[in-house]
């Protein structure tokens, strides 16, 4: 069976409240997840908190899902990215902190993001060929924004420009990339 | 808020999907989302694709605590409260405080007398689970059956959805009668089938002429259904 089935199969029983198929849907999935948590939170020990959270949120919604609208891998993270970003965004989050400042100074400008995708799936290429298609910054900023969590606002600090500008790229950006998506 | 233009909904589900969408217009977004299948379908459109971003992340296996930490907080509630009460108690975090729903279990917990939970998981024809039905077995009086249809199904205005009883053996289908799209919903068991449906086999569903079957047994197609299993 695919990965994809075996994941929709162990969600339909943990809506049947069944905590050994909850148990082999974390086994599955808690890898790729924290990776995804910490690749936008870069702190390990708000990754674990928002991993945690993301999960019983999976559990307690999971009678939600249904396969006719999403994969389940996609689902789940995007259950796990909300809560980074929520997270990120707390009120009392300091974040004109100098050091969450450095971290977004420090981040790479994943340009090479494009050649990774190539390697994987049929979607991934379809992906990685339409980011090529995009200006250099329409596509930094539309990664930058995806893989770490970065508001307008840090965006532009990161990349220098006003907030206007950064807000137009991504806003073209992503228009482009629906085009070229629907086109391949 | 509604957001009629179809370029503005197109433009901030994806602001959604990439993360950018923020403050005050996520959350008002995130309200819109609830009412709003067709928002919801959009953003499930962003989000796939862009989900290979994902793949290219390095997956990290988390501390074991973290698992730990997930086991306490929905193992408990679920071992003691059974079933659909579980739900009511996650669905009761989501919305009240914590303090609040664990008030609820509790309650719920002296509430509920002790019976075997029936439940049954209806599929399409390709596995997908697309209607739970639930009930408590060897209950006296009026025995209610509760239905949930999961995702938003549509159904054509001038048929009916019923609801059929899989007696053992070989004996034909008996009608429960008829259900609606709706997420959660109850079904009252005809007094003449309140013993007889703990013993079923299996629930199905088939699709007839508005009002329900004319024949007493299912005419049009059987779109889902699924075998009884006791917990």
């Amino acid at each position: 069976m695919a990965e994809p089935d075996i994941l929709a199969q162990l969600m339909a029983r943990c809506a049947l409240r069944d905590q050994r198929a909850f148990a082999q849907l974390y086994r599955h999935t808690a890898a790729k997840l924290y990776g995804v948590a910490l690749r936008i939170l870069r702190r390990q020990d708000w990754a674990e908190e928002v991993l945690q959270e993301s999960y019983v949120n999976i559990w307690s919604h999971v009678e939600e899902y249904s396969a006719a609208k999403s994969a389940p891998m996609t689902w789940m993270t995007a259950i796990v990215r909300n809560r980074a970003l929520d997270w990120l965004r707390r009120p009392h989050f300091e974040h004109g902190s100098e050091d969450y400042d450095l971290l977004v100074e420090a981040l790479p400008d994943d340009a090479q993001a494009p050649e990774a995708l190539l390697a994987l799936g049929r979607d991934a290429r379809a992906l990685a060929e339409c980011l090529k298609q995009l200006s250099g910054n329409q596509r930094q900023s539309i990664t930058l924004a995806y893989l770490h969590g970065l508001s307008h606002g840090e965006l532009a600090q990161h990349m220098r420009e006003p907030l206007g500008t950064v807000k137009t790229w991504i806003r073209r950006g992503l228009e482009r990339l629906k085009t070229c998506m629907e086109a391949t | 808020m509604k957001y009629r233009n179809d370029q503005i909904r197109e433009a901030l589900a994806a602001e959604y999907a990439l993360g950018t969408l923020q403050g005050a217009a996520r959350q008002r977004f995130e309200r819109s989302l609830r009412q709003d299948p067709a928002l919801r379908r959009l953003v499930a459109q962003w989000q796939a694709r862009l989900a290979p971003l994902d793949e290219a992340a390095q997956p990290v296996t988390p501390p074991a605590r973290v698992w730990r930490a997930i086991q306490q907080r929905v193992a408990p509630a679920s071992r003691r409260a059974g079933f659909w009460n579980s739900i009511g108690f996650w669905r009761g975090t989501a919305l009240a405080s914590t303090t609040a729903a664990v008030l609820l279990a509790v309650s719920l917990l002296t509430i509920v007398p002790r019976h075997e939970t029936m439940v049954v998981v209806m599929s399409d024809d390709q596995s997908r689970p697309q209607i739970t039905v639930s009930w408590q077995s060897r209950q006296r009086g009026e025995k209610q059956l509760r239905v949930r249809v999961m995702g938003h199904q549509t159904m054509d205005p001038e048929t009916a959805w019923e609801l059929w009883m899989l007696p053992p053996g070989d004996q034909k289908p008996v009608s429960l009668g008829l259900i609606t799209t709706h997420e959660t919903q109850t079904v009252v068991v005809p007094v003449q089938l309140q013993q007889a449906i703990d013993s079923a086999r299996a629930l199905a569903m088939s699709v007839e002429p508005k009002g329900g079957s004319p024949t007493g047994l299912p005419t049009g197609p059987v779109l889902y259904q699924g075998p009884c299993t006791k917990l």
